[in-house]
């Protein structure tokens, strides 16, 4: 198909669930699109997912927002509840989770709902395999994470951070 | 416009609250016993309670004495879940626990899970990691988030929670929070409320 040039066709088919689509997106593999939420995908926009599928699930009134020359790696999913943001030229890396919500209380009724509070990954942002942003996570610009990593706070500019719980690897040298 | 018949907006909007009956009433209940059904031939060669529910994809192989309670849920998603009892294994899930996607469980000696525990996404339960093989009991009302590891020989108390991506190597004490890689246990006092959504 991709020989035919019908990879960005294809792709849109897809992605037919999306609010909207920016110009030639790829999709490798299947992506799950559930949720009655928003989902906009912005210009040349790589879902990876030959691997493992990709979930993407925006609840009702929720929205995921896909920047341009985002990468998105197989097994990563993304589940919105308010909204989730990836700014452009991130990756996601394979088998992450990005969650704006708890979904359960720590203690009491468990199947009452937390809120939620909106991620934010600004642009160039790196995120390692498997590793898991929690409600909360603010990545700004440049900012990368390891493999592994659970984030659950505000990541300045250029720092990379790594572990469980996550600790500051590296800081941008200064410019 | 005549009484009798209804507008094409009225039409269009009776179909669609019908639709919407459908989908929120009798939709559920088909995919609930649809569910049950599955997880009857999914699970054949367990022990089962009734209304166990498999919405997914589940893949089970029982060679040991594997039981599972009432209620169980099996959610389907990206990945299918497993649970695995070799031989001469002992597997106990208790009643109305609830399993996400991908959720894997292998018991090689002994794996017993109490009753109203949450297990979310990618967690894997395994009581042989390659140098030894030691039970893991999980207690009643835990909530197990996304990712972590149970490694073997750990015990987790009642109504605790393991935070997600946590890797748990020694026993968790009731009501408190797992989380790292090792997991550090912390009272669920100093980080939550009663009753309070933390």
């Amino acid at each position: 198909m991709m020989m035919l040039g019908l990879g960005p066709t294809v792709a849109r088919l897809k992605l037919r669930r999306c609010e909207s689509v920016g110009l030639r997106p790829t999709v490798w593999g299947r992506v799950w699109i559930h949720g009655e939420g928003e989902i906009q995908v912005g210009h040349r926009v790589l879902f990876d997912a030959r691997m493992a599928p990709i979930e993407l699930h925006a609840q009702r009134g929720a929205r995921i927002v896909l920047d341009d020359d985002v990468t998105i790696e197989g097994g990563s999913s993304i589940e919105a509840q308010s909204y989730v943001t990836v700014g452009a030229r991130s990756r996601l890396g394979m088998w992450c989770k990005v969650l704006d919500n708890m979904y359960h209380p720590l203690r009491g009724n468990r199947h009452a709902r937390p809120q939620s509070v909106p991620i934010v990954l600004e642009e160039g942002v790196t995120v390692g395999s498997r590793s898991i942003l929690l409600p909360g996570a603010h990545l700004q610009r440049g900012a990368s994470v390891a493999p592994g990593t659970v984030i659950s706070r505000r990541i300045p500019a250029g720092v990379s951070v790594g572990g469980s719980p996550a600790r500051v690897l590296r800081r941008e040298v200064a410019r | 416009m005549r009484p009798g018949l209804p507008t094409a907006a009225e039409t269009a909007r009776a179909v669609r609250a019908g639709i919407q009956v459908v989908r929120t009433e009798v939709l559920p209940r088909a995919e609930r016993a649809l569910g049950v059904a599955r997880a009857r031939w999914l699970f054949r060669s367990f022990r089962l309670g009734h209304g166990v529910a498999a919405y997914g994809t589940v893949s089970a192989r029982n060679d040991g004495h594997a039981e599972l309670g009432d209620k169980l849920t099996f959610l389907g998603g990206m990945l299918p879940t497993s649970v695995a009892c070799y031989e001469g294994a002992r597997l106990l899930v208790g009643a109305e626990t609830q399993f996400n996607y991908g959720v894997s469980l292998e018991a090689w000696e002994s794996v017993q899970i109490g009753a109203r525990c949450m297990f979310a996404s990618f967690v894997r339960v395994s009581d042989r990691d390659g140098q030894r093989i030691s039970p893991i009991i999980i207690e009643d009302d835990v909530w197990v988030a996304h990712g972590a590891i149970l490694l073997p020989g750990v015990r987790i108390g009642a109504r605790s929670v393991v935070s997600a991506g946590s890797i748990v190597s020694q026993d968790v004490p009731p009501d408190s929070l797992a989380m790292g890689n090792p997991a550090r246990s912390m009272s669920l006092d100093l980080v939550a409320r009663e009753a309070s959504s933390a």
